[in-house]
């Protein structure tokens, strides 16, 4: 391979973050008396000023290349770091308040927090097995600490280690199937492997080999079952503007992980992946959902209910292994990604909701906590049962359009039962989201302090919740981005 | 049997036996040494593969700089052995089914010949320095992710700083940088007074 | 090339023995009477106060992983002292190169100023 120099322009806004996030700490340091203001307000300017940047950068939908083949730029990664930024931005604007009034805001979070966004700009933008390796260890290694921050809290060391120990294992899997790829076809380029695979370059059983454990460290990192084990105790444990983070961003990155593993380089082997994440999929969506119900921590339920979503995000993935020809494949994987953002988009807001309700000494974690909110805040009830409905799939929201576009294409690749199976499921978690309207509408509130938020928050998370109806109302324009990311990048 | 091939199984007995030391040894303190002669053996192993500047390396950051902090935790931990043994019998048919299971995987890939090579590549003459050639590439092919290396050591340190430094009030330490700007004037301070009579 | 490596395998091989040696003349040679109090764990002649094995303070964990770090920092850049007189004379891209370990090691540097500025490196 002959060396040539590579473009930077096209890694200006990784670039950007990684910059910021050194001013962000030498500023943290050397003006410690300013420091709070200025972490969460030079944070949030990164955020702000890398979402300008991949805007200003998509003009171009050719797929192009740098660093050698390891960096790409494509329409898929532009619209998965956007929606990234939009997490990150939401997770520092909704926490800010939980996290001074417990004395965890210092520069560090915020450093975390920025190079976690990293991580997973890198994930969603490479073409090398190592690069996205290092970017996936990047974004879960600053997560790890980012559980911990609050660390004389035994909860948050607890949430963190096993966190950190599944998450390392699941690494482990997944660099373990990177090498055995590397020993068969002699390339870490996506696009090499990919040609190696389907042409059957090297020993089909080493791939086979490879692609199982590529497929286990996936599901860890989508946390689907049976890799879930550490999702609802993480999302337990860990801060709530963390959880919030950890249920939004990481998916996407494990989207893009999935899409680029299996997708670019496997797609030979589709056949043989596809079963798997088939399995995956009808475990975690019922599983996920009969486990939900049974919860009385809000965060424990999210968690679940996040469990039985990434569920959905598989089947538009295994939905796009079909012979009907490209509008269906095309289809199939816009439908995940489409799946993958509003369930980014309805998990920013439900977490949002608990983090409003959350202020000095107490966590509003349980369900019994939305008790009678509808008389504390009718607005923000509001709020949540357009979250609730959305996420339940009620029609004419958001989640309903994600569900139905998933199960269209699984039903015209012809997997009738899965589809039948999964909107039984629907229903039936149908049951636990609508419980938490039934209790802010209907039943006593146990306590009637005002809300305490500032006003930023409450225009964003409404703002946030009023997405999920009007997108709903309206998803053909979303649809259309995910559809163009998807037909443009392949 | 070839000169090679004799030590290869030497450092392998060595890795292997040394490796079963790390379970099957009561003292964690001891089962942390035994780590240490794993990688030891591991690194010279590496060398017959030529792969020297891994091998170094193993040596210099695993047996150097891993170990010494698997030895502070292992002491900080003050970990509890007997109550660590404790669900050794309940969970030894879960083990055995684990070990089984990895054992008959071996054996499927060590007889078949999926992971067979043909003929070993030929040895690279004496002057050839794999040092060198890692660094052809590293700084130019690789610099991206030689770069994100940076970086995440940078997350590794931001992380560490953050959870474990913590500003003792209890402690009273001398701050040599004090101690040396430290004038005359700050310690003694000459007044004067008026004589006075008895 | 592993042939280069003889002497260090020969030399490894002569320390074992010497080292072990002595350690096992003295235990086939020498008496050896254990009793309950020869065996005894003793702290200058007295009972012991506490267990041999005491938590530690996590402060050492703290450097230990800082070494780690600048450890492998250091590892990085062996290859580039290595090479790097060599893609001068070639002009293979040298001011890449330099570029590339510059900004690696500015990285780490910033990391490091910050952590001392931060107090990380003080033993209070």
């Amino acid at each position: 391979m002959e060396f040539e120099r590579p473009d930077f322009s096209l890694a200006a806004a990784e670039i950007f973050v990684a910059v910021m996030a050194l001013v962000v700490m030498v500023t943290g340091t050397f003006l410690r008396r300013i420091s709070r203001e200025l972490g969460y307000a030079l944070a949030q300017l990164t955020v702000i000023g890398a979402a300008f940047i991949t805007v200003f950068s998509v003009d171009d939908p050719t797929v192009r290349y740098t660093f050698g083949t390891m960096y790409v730029s494509d329409w898929l990664g532009q619209v998965l770091k956007l929606f990234i930024y939009l997490s990150v931005f939401a997770s520092l604007l909704y926490g800010r308040l939980y996290l001074i009034e417990r004395r965890l805001e210092k520069a560090e979070y915020y450093v975390l927090m920025l190079l976690s966004m990293l991580g997973a700009m890198i994930l969603v933008s490479a073409n090398n097995l190592l690069v996205l390796y290092l970017g996936l260890e990047m974004m879960t290694l600053a997560l790890y600490a980012l559980v911990a921050f609050d660390r004389d809290n035994g909860l948050r060391s607890e949430a963190a280690i096993k966190y950190f120990v599944l998450g390392a294992i699941s690494s482990g899997l997944l660099l373990y199937g990177m090498s055995m790829i590397y020993g068969a076809t002699g390339s870490l380029d996506l696009g090499v492997v990919g040609q190696a695979v389907s042409l059957g370059a090297g020993d089909e059983l080493v791939f086979k080999f490879g692609l199982a454990f590529l497929v286990a460290g996936i599901a860890f990192k989508f946390g689907v079952v049976p890799f879930h084990m550490w999702v609802a105790d993480v999302y337990h444990g860990a801060p709530t503007p963390v959880t919030l983070l950890i249920s939004s961003a990481p998916k996407l990155a494990a989207f893009a992980l999935a899409v680029r593993l299996l997708v670019g380089g496997f797609f030979g082997l589709a056949e043989t992946w596809q079963p798997m994440l088939m399995l995956l999929a009808v475990a975690s969506i019922v599983l996920g959902n009969l486990a939900a119900i049974a919860q009385s921590n809000i965060k424990r339920m999210l968690a679940y209910s996040g469990i039985s979503h990434m569920g959905f995000v598989l089947l538009g993935l295994l939905a796009g292994v079909t012979d009907g020809g490209h509008q269906q494949v095309f289809n199939a994987y816009s439908s995940a990604l489409f799946y993958a953002v509003s369930y980014a988009l309805m998990s920013l807001a439900s977490f949002g909701m608990v983090l409003l309700l959350a202020r000095t000494g107490f966590e509003a974690e349980h369900i019994d906590d939305f008790k009678g909110l509808n008389r504390r805040s009718p607005w923000f009830a509001a709020m949540m049962m357009l979250v609730m409905f959305s996420m339940a799939g009620i029609p004419f929201f958001l989640g309903f359009f994600a569900k139905f576009a998933v199960l269209e294409a699984v039903v015209s690749a012809g997997h009738t039962w899965l589809a039948v199976l999964a909107v039984i499921m629907s229903v039936i978690g149908a049951y636990y989201y609508l419980r938490v309207v039934k209790v802010m509408y209907f039943d006593e509130p146990m306590d009637r302090t005002a809300l305490i938020a500032s006003s930023e928050t409450r225009v964003l998370l409404s703002a946030n919740a009023l997405t999920l109806a009007v997108a709903g109302l309206m998803p053909q324009g979303l649809m259309a981005v995910c559809g163009y990311a998807v037909l443009t990048s392949f | 049997m070839e000169f090679q091939t004799v030590v290869f199984y030497l450092f392998g007995a060595i890795a292997v036996a040394a490796a079963l030391g790390v379970i099957l040894v009561r003292n964690p303190v001891h089962a942390a040494l035994c780590l240490v002669l794993v990688f030891f053996s591991s690194a010279a192993i590496w060398l017959l593969l030529e792969a020297e500047f891994l091998a170094i390396t193993l040596v210099l950051v695993y047996v150097g700089a891993v170990m010494v902090l698997f030895l502070f935790v292992v002491m900080m931990l003050d970990i509890n052995v007997d109550r660590l043994r404790e669900g050794f019998w309940s969970n030894l048919p879960l083990g055995l089914l684990v070990a089984a299971v990895l054992v008959v995987e071996m054996l499927l890939v060590l007889t078949g010949d999926v992971f067979r090579q043909a003929s070993s590549p030929p040895a690279l003459p004496t002057d050839a320095s794999n040092t060198e050639s890692i660094g052809r590439v590293l700084y130019t092919l690789y610099s991206y992710p030689f770069e994100l290396a940076a970086m995440i050591l940078l997350v590794a340190m931001v992380a560490a700083v953050s959870l474990t430094l913590r500003k003792r009030k209890d402690v009273r330490y001398l701050d040599p940088a004090e101690q040396v700007k430290v004038k005359a004037a700050d310690r003694l301070r000459v007044i004067s007074m008026p004589a006075e009579k008895e | 090339m592993v042939e280069n490596y003889f002497p260090v395998f020969v030399f490894l091989v002569v320390a074992l023995l010497f080292s072990m040696a002595p350690l096992l003349l003295g235990r086939l040679l020498g008496p050896s009477r254990p009793d309950p109090e020869k065996l005894s764990p003793y702290e200058c002649g007295f009972e012991p106060f506490e267990d041999a094995r005491i938590r530690f303070d996590v402060r050492y964990y703290l450097i230990a992983i800082l070494f780690i770090l600048f450890d492998l920092e250091i590892a990085f850049l062996f290859p580039w002292a290595v090479v790097f007189k060599d893609m001068i004379a070639e002009g293979a891209h040298a001011f890449y190169v330099f570029g590339t370990v510059m900004v690696f090691l500015a990285v780490l540097v910033i990391g490091y100023i910050v952590e001392w500025k931060n107090g990380a490196l003080d033993w209070e």
